[in-house]
């Protein structure tokens, strides 16, 4: 089992900084995910894990052993990709076996390993098909399956489900975190899909601007942002007028208490809509010109309100962050 | 746009356009296999006195199998020049430099705008320092090789554009592959029908080209066949038939044999199955 550090990993294309000073730890075993807006440096940071990219500055090492000027060839690293990488020319098999060859394993060694990853991604009677006879995501396991049978150090996952549809891609997500939890095998995932990060990930690194905003595990990221940019990235967000000291409070919306007493809480507005959505409702409040919302759980009894009544809110104790002017 | 000249109109254009290639060859057929003078054919004889025969005269030249050979040796070693340079620059630019990419579509396209004997002034030019090589009949490899460039690059370019050439070359490597065998296991394979279509236009290149050969006084084949129609009209036409259908006989062998599997299995397969 591998650890792979990054130090100080900055890479510039161009005048454009991508990465500006990546540092990040991925404990052995552990599956973590890089969470950012398209060109925060999350899929750069990859690369150069797997050696396609080369760092301007900064260390990658592997259990401690300094892999930043190793051919990606010779780094033992495995991939899947976002657009489907199998090789057309060859079989599943084949493709599985591709990796297995280039190591020179014997024969039997070989059809014996393809044989278990296929297996392990439950596609053990597609062997003999080409990669154009079979559905996204079936063509997505394989890829796992080829990037896994050469059992890498490290698993590189760049967005592999983000070409699916929702119903593919939520079953294979949890197929990836069955597999690297059995395997117990140190993967790096590049995702710009929030709930994808908070459903599969050990620990969530949010990026922006080719910077690390926050490193923490899924619940830490929701509930406990350190930045504005990271509480307004993940989930719903709203934001009020700080009345003390300028500026502005992020609160989500289940951190807003709700009253039909208007007189209860500090806040007062007018409902302007409910939508109920089985396990939650979401109320929007206006007050004064903004529009906040607020989620009530089904558990916590009916609601309250109805579209025209005067409610009043509270941002609930200890929750909510301040940003300043 | 949709369906301006209808499904009948695009017969009428293949037809048109079928009876524009194939008149002069069908004409060029008559005269050589027809055995009757010039001025006595007519539609009302159309079918009559046909000699095949005739066809087998040049092969008793003694010229004509070394020339063929000559030739044949040039095609391959054209061939070999042109995809052995042409594939791995045609990557490095897809891969390295996209944006040179109109660029190097331009340079490869000069060849077709310059005509065949502007390169051979030049070639007169370099004669004097270069003798030890021009004298070499093998020595035109490299002049067709340029010559087959706007096609062989194209070929090569539109084969390697129907690929996502990145994450496949990623793929390979981050796999362990070197670049070798990314290049053998990964990307020809998958550009074999650009290979195909690049080798045979350089074969036909090859085989066809007349003007260089003629002015650098080497007994290629082009040159053959028109120094013998010159002494034979009939069995000259009729060997220039025979290298046409020989010609076209090689592209569908090179087509079949180079056929890819899973090519055949695509005109097999079935529908695949739906599952995540």
């Amino acid at each position: 089992m591998t650890s792979i550090t990054f130090n100080g990993i900055r890479k510039t294309f161009g005048t454009t900084v991508a990465l500006e000073s990546l540092d990040l730890e991925l404990q052995p075993g552990e599956l973590v995910t890089l969470l950012g807006p398209s060109g925060c440096g999350k899929t750069t940071a990859l690369r150069i894990a797997a050696g396609f990219e080369v760092a301007d500055a900064g260390v990658v090492s592997l259990s401690h052993r300094d892999i930043t000027r190793t051919p990606a060839h010779q780094r033992n690293m495995g991939m899947v990709f976002q657009s489907y990488s199998l090789f057309p020319n060859l079989t599943v098999a084949q493709n599985v076996e591709f990796g297995l060859r280039n190591r020179k394993i014997e024969k039997v060694k070989r059809l014996t390993r393809v044989g278990e990853m296929l297996e392990l991604v439950q596609l053990d009677d597609l062997g003999k098909r080409y990669p154009h006879q079979l559905s996204g995501g079936q063509q997505q396991r394989v890829a796992l399956a080829r990037a896994l049978a050469v059992q890498p150090d490290v698993l590189l996952l760049d967005e592999p489900l983000s070409a699916l549809d929702a119903k593919v891609r939520s079953t294979l997500r949890d197929e990836i975190r069955r597999i690297q939890t059995e395997l117990h095998i140190t993967t790096l995932f590049v995702t710009h899909d929030q709930e994808e990060a908070l459903a599969i990930s050990d620990r969530i690194g949010v990026m922006s601007n080719g910077q690390l905003e926050q490193l923490g595990t899924p619940e830490d990221i929701y509930l406990r942002p350190t930045s504005p940019f990271v509480a307004r990235f993940i989930g719903s967000i709203n934001e009020l007028p700080n009345a003390n000291g300028g500026g502005q409070i992020l609160v989500r919306p289940e951190d807003l208490r709700i009253s039909s007493d208007e007189d209860e809480l500090e806040m007062r507005g007018t409902t302007t809509r409910v939508t109920f959505q089985g396990p939650v409702t979401i109320i929007s409040v206006r007050v004064d010109v903004v529009d906040l919302l607020v989620n009530v759980h089904a558990a916590s009894g009916s609601i309250l309100t109805h579209v025209g009544d005067r409610v009043s809110l509270a941002v609930a104790p200890g929750r909510g962050i301040v940003e300043a002017a | 746009m949709k369906r301006v000249i209808g499904r009948s109109g695009t017969k009428v254009v293949i037809l048109v356009s079928s009876i524009f290639f194939a008149l002069p060859l069908l004409a060029m057929m008559r005269f050589a296999f027809q055995n009757m003078g010039v001025f006595d054919l007519r539609w009302s004889n159309v079918f009559e006195k046909w000699t095949f025969g005739i066809v087998t005269q040049p092969f008793h030249d003694q010229y004509f199998t070394e020339s063929l050979y000559l030739s044949g040796k040039i095609a391959i070693g054209t061939a070999a020049l042109t995809l052995g340079m042409l594939i791995p620059t045609a990557i490095w630019v897809h891969l390295r430099v996209p944006k040179a990419r109109v660029l190097v579509e331009f340079l490869t396209v000069l060849p077709y705008v310059i005509p065949a004997i502007a390169l051979v002034a030049g070639i007169v030019v370099i004669k004097p320092h270069a003798r030890w090589f021009l004298n070499s009949d093998l020595s035109l490899i490299p002049f067709y090789t340029v010559l087959a460039l706007p096609f062989t690059y194209r070929a090569i370019d539109s084969g390697l554009r129907a690929l996502d050439l990145r994450t496949l070359v990623d793929a390979s490597r981050n796999l362990g592959a070197g670049w070798i065998r990314t290049m053998t296991r990964v990307i020809i394979p998958n550009i074999r029908s650009a290979v195909v279509s690049a080798t045979f236009l350089t074969v036909a290149v090859a085989l066809g080209e007349f003007t260089i050969a003629n002015v650098l006084l080497k007994p290629t084949f082009p040159p053959f066949i028109n120094e013998y129609r010159m002494r034979e009209p009939r069995s000259g036409y009729a060997l220039a038939v025979l290298s046409l259908l020989f010609t076209v006989l090689v592209f569908v062998f090179l087509s079949i044999a180079l056929r890819s599997p899973s090519t055949k299995s695509r005109q097999t397969s079935t529908k695949s199955r739906e599952m995540p």
